[in-house]
């Protein structure tokens, strides 16, 4: 297969379904920042339950095989009268399964601070919200930087998901085997999407890098 | 990763000794948590109630013998699989590290940029080349290998980081000492640094294996009989899709979690840390 003619016939449908990687990419990692506060949250609070539930959540989303719970989503979610599309199924599997991640993250975070730290603050009169707001968030954002740009980068690999499903528009890893059972697709079209998964991790690891360098708290 | 008994300690340091007021405002959280959680748990158990899938058929299977060898079949496949990828990424993990850290420019930029790509690329998309391309050129590969080729690949570009990050924790003096007693560079690789290095990252390495593991269960697509696959001939056979589904999945989150305990374990018996993926710099 020559390039030209894999342009002419895919290039645009290449176009979307980078475009459609990047989109799932960034929609994911929101959704899993959020719902990974939300569950750091929990862990974190007083009220025993609900640290519980935050604990099972995350041991239980961070050993699931991603595919084995898209399959879930996907075709056993119909027989108990819930249907969603391929691209929410998609999106939903990657937040969990990255939320998940994302909480370990933000815990160990936490917990580089030392318990010294919460101990003079508290001595010197710090209220709760201002240990919080003062000592803990501030630092635990900080060394939070370089996981969440791994974790950025694991999510862009893991929407690769998306060609387990009918999806359309088809995502990075779905065209090529779209190419392939369509076409004599020889090597060219995994070349480009490998080179494109590459080099968007590439440019999310040196942005990542250089935020870290910045605002590093060098202990 | 934090253990799970230092993150403890944080999460109490963080609040005073409760007094009598507080006591009993948490007592009140925690009593309409609970409501909460149970509410939402019946809420779930109520809706599969109606829709059927409580229904013996869709369970009964479970209690013969035959639905469990042959998950356990499948189990074998997916570990068999898994072991045998892990294994091919340890020796091409240190193959990677020894030419990232080489002192030759030339060789290191070439293995940092081959680490990066497997490390950048998905598991599946690799999988995709050796089911769909490499046929193409005529080169014909069982199912078992295209599915463990490009899993210890994509694994093998992170266990390099893994292993340089083990090298790096050995003391430099120890390398200077054992360069001025007239070791060569291989000799002080060979018995001073990897020796440690090694053990130093074996916790990592045991956790490592949970992402070999979920790796593996995209065997349906070259058609490997691992668990996830056979669970889908268990679902033709018995036309019951989201009891199967569900166990499989029950499954793999607990292998994952024995292997995450095993490596905790590991981390704690030999006072090392273990580096996960989310800790090593990006680039």
């Amino acid at each position: 297969m020559s390039v030209s003619y894999l342009f002419e016939t895919y290039g645009s449908m290449y176009l979307q379904a980078l475009l459609n990687t990047w989109g799932m990419t960034v929609v994911s990692f929101i959704g899993c920042m959020v719902l990974a506060l939300v569950i750091t949250i929990m862990r974190v609070c007083p009220i025993a339950p609900l640290r519980k539930v935050g604990d099972i959540y995350v041991q239980i989303f961070r050993n699931i095989a991603g595919i084995s719970l898209l399959v879930f989503f996907y075709y056993a979610f119909p027989y108990l009268g819930i249907l969603w599309g391929e691209r929410t199924c998609v999106i939903l599997v990657v937040i969990l399964v990255a939320s998940a991640f994302g909480s370990e993250n933000f815990m160990s975070g936490i917990n580089t601070i030392g318990v010294g730290q919460i101990e003079a603050a508290r001595s010197l009169g710090l209220s709760f919200t201002q240990i919080i707001k003062d000592v803990v968030i501030p630092q635990a954002l900080r060394s939070a930087i370089l996981p969440m740009t791994n974790l950025l980068i694991a999510v862009l690999l893991t929407t690769a998901l998306g060609s387990q499903v009918p999806l359309n528009p088809k995502e990075l890893t779905g065209m090529v085997s779209y190419i392939n059972t369509r076409d004599v697709g020889g090597i060219l079209p995994f070349t480009i999407s490998a080179l494109c998964y590459a080099g968007t991790s590439f440019a999310i690891g040196l942005v990542g890098n250089r935020i870290d360098k910045k605002v590093r708290i060098l202990r | 990763m934090s253990a799970p008994a230092d993150s403890m300690s944080m999460r109490d340091a963080l609040y005073e000794t409760p007094g009598p007021k507080t006591k009993h405002r948490v007592l009140v959280g925690t009593i309409i948590s609970s409501v909460a959680i149970l509410a939402i748990l019946a809420l779930v158990m109520v809706r599969l109630y109606e829709q059927g899938q409580f229904s013996p058929k869709y369970w009964s299977f479970f209690g013969k013998w035959t639905t469990w060898r042959f998950l356990l079949e499948g189990f074998a496949g997916t570990m068999e699989v898994a072991l045998m990828a892990g294994t091919i990424a340890l020796v091409l993990g240190i193959l990677f590290m020894l030419g990232r850290i080489s002192k030759n420019r030339v060789v290191s930029t070439i293995f940092r940029v081959i680490i990066n790509f497997f490390r950048g690329i998905p598991s599946l998309l690799l999988i995709y080349f050796f089911f769909l391309v490499l046929p193409g050129y005529g080169l014909k590969i069982p199912s078992f290998w295209m599915l463990a080729l490009p899993i210890s690949l994509t694994a093998s570009g992170v266990l390099a980081e893994v292993f340089r990050a083990g090298v790096n924790a050995v003391p430099q003096g120890q390398v200077e000492a054992a360069l001025s007693i007239g070791l060569t560079d291989g000799q002080v690789m060979r018995k001073i640094v990897l020796p440690q290095a090694i053990r130093y990252v074996i916790p990592s390495l045991i956790s490592q294996l949970v992402v070999v593991v979920k790796d593996t269960s995209v065997a349906y697509v070259v058609s490997f009989p691992d668990i996830l696959q056979n669970g889908r001939v268990l679902i033709s056979n018995y036309d019951a899709l989201v009891s199967v589904y569900f166990v499989v999945a029950v499954i793999y989150v607990l292998i994952n979690y024995a292997i995450n305990q095993a490596s905790v374990y590991a981390a704690r018996r030999s006072g090392t840390k273990i580096i996960a993926r989310t800790e090593e710099s990006p680039v």
